[in-house]
């Protein structure tokens, strides 16, 4: 590469440098994008000169290569930008890791026993196509992408905040998601049904629980006085947040408050955008008919008086001692309070009748104030009944089956641009439409009540719109191949930077457009690629030279997701349950976890464990996901907290995590059980058979001889050794990592 | 604790984060001009162990914090910032120009309550304290109050969020996380960032409180608990030994080794990673062994009284963490139960004096401990909370929320004590001197810490994130 002209690059440091040390980073980007104003046009008018992620791809003539190492078309772009900085791609990966790595990255588990021995021993030229045809058939593909996907649109089981309560039919979303994937419904139809299912596909059950999509990120509810207007604002911002980032890759959030500072998105672009959803209320919408409610709702009412016996049992036991609390604290009260109380309810006026209320309220025993009252006997009798109540409730049948989703509100109150983002200081009445710089001025979406999502969908999914495609194939490629052609693929917007190879976003964009939009298409492309198939080796020489692998010289290594090693960990010992959709599983928790559960309540039966301890061994996509409740195996190795979008897992590395995995009852229990997998696998064959089949169940190959030395030696060290060994398979790095 | 190649962290201590921004800025200019400062600029592939003890941006004036946060929240009017015409109003309306401040539950309709306590005088600066806290005040010449805060939601969850990350959503790191993130940890055998919530349960807002948010996972408040097991999964399991452990994790080296290149350093940090954990299961519980503690010692945290037995461990725990070295400790006053919490929508005086019971006595030891240790220099030590309490009453003998002025304090860490900045109305009802934000408050700490609010950022979905967001004041006079 040529020399820079030294006096830019002397400026360059300079500005970059006067950047890093004395301004703040919104500051700093905009004197970058002041700088930078020649490269960016922002003039939404002139197609031709708009910003290139704002400008529709355009088909164009890929390169062309003879070598042999290029298997599909991408290769050749991949080949290009490797030989402008002379470097050679890598040997393919063996055909080992090349099966753990497909396996993990398209399904989220490793092999199975016999699909290693199946491939390891098929010399035929076409073994890894049908191998990675039957990986995109299995129902576990949708489940691996459905974890992607719900990153991505902040799901999670519960509401968030103090109360953080359950949404009872939210896993339907979850549910649809993995369906949708493993169907390989058109991405395009995929849109159209989150984005406007309801009003596009009116009567259609499977695309109004799509509409979820809009109800998945955090929602403060509680009690006291709120205001609504505040509350129904940052409900609308999380839809119009969740559009902007899942589907356009733009941070449109900045221009809430002001013109976004980098992009040519304005405060109004913003507010038109919110306006799509100006009319849209979340909702529980009944997927049966009145009928059938009828029929689940009998249901309840019998549960309710199974469980009346019991209830009333408990309220003897308590009666005497909540009297005696009620008479003291009502001894306590101030006089206005208890003259109050002392007039008849019919003859008080208003603020008498206030007073009462809150006397009442006032005087209302609470447990923990009866409780030292009790004495043992009478304690443990009560705590007995509680837990039988806690008992009961765990078979409290299901609440009539409903899509937890949206619907458009009768009378929608216009929506406005906000100053500073306060729904109290508004400015300008705005109608729904795109940002200007993405589309036509005037956007044609009505403005009574329906049709505005639909207006958006369609417009997400039309050719007009450049980002939909080049968002969602830039996912996929970030997903198989570790890295992003758009490093971060949330952001297309100038800050996210330009493409390692723009052509070929273009040209994958454009396939995947005419290709029907499918997602296992893409997939199958990339996964037979040769880019993809290269071994993960470093190179001294071209790790100097691309460090970040922006070039794709070799495979990534990546650790797996928290998901991922977990999962791992049941299949290698056995005990995965691979059952597909369902109710979200609670699993125990740790104690110390339990304990931060909050609540003002009675703290008991605040994580009712599914009972049916099968249940346990599910995939984690299945395990209840409660926003204040992170499990800290899956915590430690880097869950997003599903308050804001992930679209790229962190990978950080600490003692955290190695405790967990050494020490947690969850690693215990998998090692035992891996032990004895191998035992009763072995028979009476040996320690060679046992530490073969361990290699193969945790890495899906035949130990080396040193390997093989070592294990022998440590198997005889002690009579536990065996779930050591086990345990330790579990912690290696080659186990945590795709290879 | 190790590292790993963050690809999306951009933190502008360090050199990686030069890299990151200069290629963003490249970006806009052309890639040309991109790889030519790079090439020159070209780093070791292996980045910095993440928690590193790393350079602050400027001379610091503490190391650690401390950060008292009582939950549910303190009346200021009844601790720090007397106002006389409560008691001589009691039971009349506020003011019409006041017009109509209610809380979460009342609509600032009901007539003012007095307070139940005398105030005193203390120390050279003569600053008051109420009856509520009569062993903290001997250290008031220490202390800096600041009497004019203020948070934007009248709800405990969004409130405690806003001091804990400057929004109103559990949506951003903690400040722990940020100032772990930007400035590493000075212990390699226990965590940076250690939390110890009431034992009875946690905040209203619960673990998101202490969240690292998007921050990578190693910048994660660490749940920190008394007793011999006090970090989760540090326990071996039962039966196992340590040294049949540690035979089991000589196999797992060796095999870990085999998977690690000459270039592969997030493979070598997993390696080391083991070997801290192996250490940290003996070093954390020396750490929260109080045997070795003097009676005097105990005693004058009140580890020998019931009432103050429970807080007095969890501070004097504080001490012996920001001792060996931990960066932020997260304590909190109160939590579960309403009873265990500051939040007296009724009874204010029984509930206040039970809170307080619970924590003067702990809370003044530890400010004498730090001090007598040679610790209180460099430790800045914060006691706050989500809001203050209304001057008007709630069930006639109950404060509501008010979010509109409240009084926090500091000690320590360079802190000018015997002063009292901002003030609030004559009410106590809003900040009217000196009004400050949270996110003035987040910019005073990391100023304290010698870092510049506006350079301790990351990247996140595209959003150069920091923790003052648009920036705050720092309150300068607040340190000497």
């Amino acid at each position: 590469m040529g020399g820079f002209p030294g006096v830019l690059t002397s400026i360059l440091e300079g500005v970059s440098r006067a950047l890093l040390l004395r301004v703040g980073a919104c500051a700093a980007c905009a004197a970058i994008l002041a700088a930078a104003s020649d490269a960016v046009a922002v003039e939404p008018t002139r197609p031709e000169s708009r910003y290139w992620a704002f400008r529709a791809p355009e088909p164009a003539v890929g390169p062309h290569t003879a070598a042999e190492w290029a298997r599909t078309e991408l290769d050749a772009y991949v080949l290009e930008g490797l030989n402008g900085k002379q470097l050679a791609p890598s040997p393919d990966a063996s055909k080992a890791r090349l099966l753990r790595r497909v396996s993990l990255d398209l399904t989220g588990l490793p092999p199975t026993p016999e699909q290693t021995e199946r491939f390891l021993n098929d010399d035929s030229p076409d073994a890894y196509v049908q191998l990675v045809d039957s990986l995109l058939a299995s129902p576990h593909y949708g489940e691996r992408w459905a974890q992607k996907w719900l990153d991505v649109v902040r799901f999670a089981d519960t509401n968030g905040f103090e109360s953080d309560a359950y949404r009872p039919h939210a896993w339907r979303y979850r549910d649809y998601v993995v369906q949708s994937f493993n169907e390989d419904k058109p991405f395009d139809r995929f849109v159209l049904e989150q984005v406007a299912g309801d009003e596009l596909f009116p009567g259609d059950p499977v695309a109004l629980v799509a509409t979820g999509f809009h109800a998945a990120g955090p929602r403060h509810v509680i009690g006291g006085n709120q205001d609504k207007e505040e509350a129904r604002q940052e409900t609308v911002t999380e839809m119009a947040l969740g559009v902007g980032q899942a589907l356009l890759g733009l941070t449109v959030q900045c221009a809430r408050c002001h013109d976004h500072k980098f992009d040519p998105i304005t405060q109004k672009d913003y507010y038109q955008l919110e306006a799509f959803f100006g009319a849209t209320d979340l909702k529980d919408v009944p997927l049966v008919d009145e009928q059938q409610a009828v029929e689940y709702e009998k249901r309840l009412t019998k549960h309710e008086e199974i469980l009346k016996p019991l209830k009333s049992r408990l309220k003897e036991i308590e009666a005497p001692f909540n009297k005696v609390v009620r008479e003291r604290k009502r001894g306590a009260l101030e006089p206005d309070f208890e003259n109050a109380l002392q007039i008849p309810k019919q003859d008080r006026d208003e603020k008498q009748a206030r007073l009462a209320k809150e006397a009442e309220s006032q005087i209302k025993p609470v447990w923990y104030e009866i409780l030292p009252l009790m004495p043992r006997d009478v304690k443990r009798r009560r705590a007995v009944l509680r837990s039988q109540l806690h008992e009961f409730e765990l078979r409290r049948p299901d609440p009539a089956p409903a899509a937890f989703a949206v619907e458009n509100l009768k009378e929608p109150p216009g929506t406005f641009i906000l100053q500073g983002g306060d729904h109290r200081r508004k400015g300008a009445r705005v109608v729904a439409g795109v940002p200007a710089i993405l589309g036509p001025q005037v956007f044609d979406a009505p403005e009574g009540s329906d049709g505005r999502r639909s207006a958006l969908a369609r417009w997400l999914v039309s050719p007009g719109n450049p980002l939909t495609a080049r968002v969602m194939v830039n996912r996929i490629w970030e997903f198989r191949m570790g890295r992003g052609l758009m490093s971060d693929p949330n952001n297309f917007g100038v800050l996210g930077g330009m493409p390692s190879h723009p052509e070929l976003l273009d040209a994958l964009a454009i396939r995947f457009m005419h290709g029907g939009w499918s997602v296992k298409a893409m997939d199958r492309l990339l996964v037979l690629s040769s880019a993809y198939r290269q071994s993960s080796d470093i190179d001294a020489k071209k790790i100097a030279e691309d460090p970040d692998n922006r070039l794709y010289w070799r495979a990534d290594r990546r650790r797996l997701s928290a998901e991922a090693i977990r999962d791992s960990a049941l299949a290698a010992s056995g005990r995965l349950n691979r059952s597909v959709s369902g109710k979200p599983v609670r699993i125990p928790i740790e104690p110390e976890v339990y304990d931060l559960i909050f609540t003002e309540a009675e703290p008991d039966n605040l994580w009712p464990v599914t009972p049916d301890v099968f249940q346990h061994d599910r995939r984690t996509l299945y395990l209840l996901n409660k926003r204040t409740v992170r499990l800290p195996f899956l915590a430690n190795f880097d869950q997003p907290d599903a308050m804001t979008s992930c679209s790229i897992r962190q990978t950080s590395t600490h003692a955290l995590q190695s405790l967990s995995l050494l020490n947690s009852d969850f690693m215990l229990g998998q090692s035992r059980s891996l032990a004895e997998r191998l035992l009763a696998e072995c028979g009476d064959e040996g320690s060679d058979c046992l530490i073969s089949r361990a290699f193969h169940l945790t890495l899906a190959r035949h130990p080396s001889s040193v390997e093989q030395r070592l294990a022998r030696q440590f198997l005889k060290s002690h009579p536990d050794a065996l779930q050591d060994f086990s345990l330790a398979l579990l912690n290696r790095n080659e186990f945590v990592y795709r290879p | 604790m190790n590292s790993s190649t963050d690809r999306k962290s951009s933190h502008a201590v360090g050199q990686g984060s030069r890299r990151d921004i200069l290629r963003r800025a490249a970006n806009g200019f052309g890639a040309i001009a991109l790889q030519h400062l790079l090439a020159s600029h070209a780093p070791a592939v292996q980045e910095a162990n993440p928690l590193q003890a790393k350079p602050s941006h400027f001379s610091a004036r503490a190391d650690s914090v401390i950060f008292i946060f009582n939950v549910g929240a303190p009346s200021s009017m009844d601790t720090f910032d007397p106002k006389p015409i409560l008691n001589r109003r009691a039971g009349e309306p506020m003011p019409e120009s006041f017009g109509l401040v209610g809380g979460q539950f009342t609509d600032g309709s009901n007539p003012i309550l007095g307070t139940p306590w005398q105030f005193r005088r203390y120390g050279q600066s003569g600053l008051p304290v109420s009856e509520l806290f009569p062993n903290l005040a001997r250290h008031v010449d220490e202390i800096c109050f600041v009497r004019s805060f203020a948070t934007r939601s009248v709800v405990h969850a969004p409130a405690m969020y806003e001091v804990h990350n400057g929004r109103l959503f559990a949506t951003h790191p903690s400040i722990g996380s940020w100032v772990t993130y930007g400035l590493g940890s000075e212990t390699e055998n226990l965590p940076a960032y250690v939390v110890m919530p009431q034992p009875e349960g946690t905040p209203e807002g619960g673990t998101s409180c202490w969240s690292q948010g998007f921050l990578p996972s190693v910048y994660q408040g660490t749940l920190l608990r008394p007793g011999p097991n006090p970090i989760l999964h540090l326990k071996r399991p039962e039966g196992v030994t340590g040294g049949r452990q540690r035979a089991m994790l000589d196999l797992l080296q060796a095999m870990n080794e085999m998977d690690a290149g000459e270039f592969d350093s997030e493979m070598h940090a997993r390696i080391a990673a083991y070997e801290l954990a192996f250490r940290m299961q003996s070093h954390a519980p020396e750490a929260v062994d109080l045997s070795k503690e003097s009676e005097s010692t105990k005693r004058s945290y009140g580890l020998d009284q019931e009432r103050t037995r429970e807080f007095g461990t969890r501070l004097l725990l504080a001490r012996r963490l920001v001792e060996r070295g931990v960066r932020f400790i997260q304590i909190y006053s109160g939590g579960g139960p309403l009873s265990m919490q500051w939040d007296a929508h009724k009874h204010l005086k029984a509930n206040h004096e039970k809170m307080a019971g619970h924590s003067d006595q702990p809370v003044a030891a530890l400010l004498d401990d730090l001090k007598q240790r040679g610790l209180l220099e460099r430790t800045l030590v914060i006691w706050g909370a989500e809001f203050g309490r209304l001057p008007t009453s709630e069930s006639g003998n109950g404060r509501d929320h008010n979010p509109h002025g409240f009084t926090m304090w500091f000690a320590g860490g360079g802190v000018q004590g015997g002063q009292s900045i901002g003030e609030t109305d004559e009410f106590g009802l809003r900040a009217v001197e000196k009004p400050f934000n949270m996110r003035d408050f987040h910019a005073t700490i990391l100023h304290a810490l010698g870092l510049d609010q506006n350079r301790l950022w990351y990247l996140h979905n595209g959003r150069h994130e920091k923790l003052t967001d648009f920036g705050g004041t720092v309150i300068e006079s607040m340190f000497a």
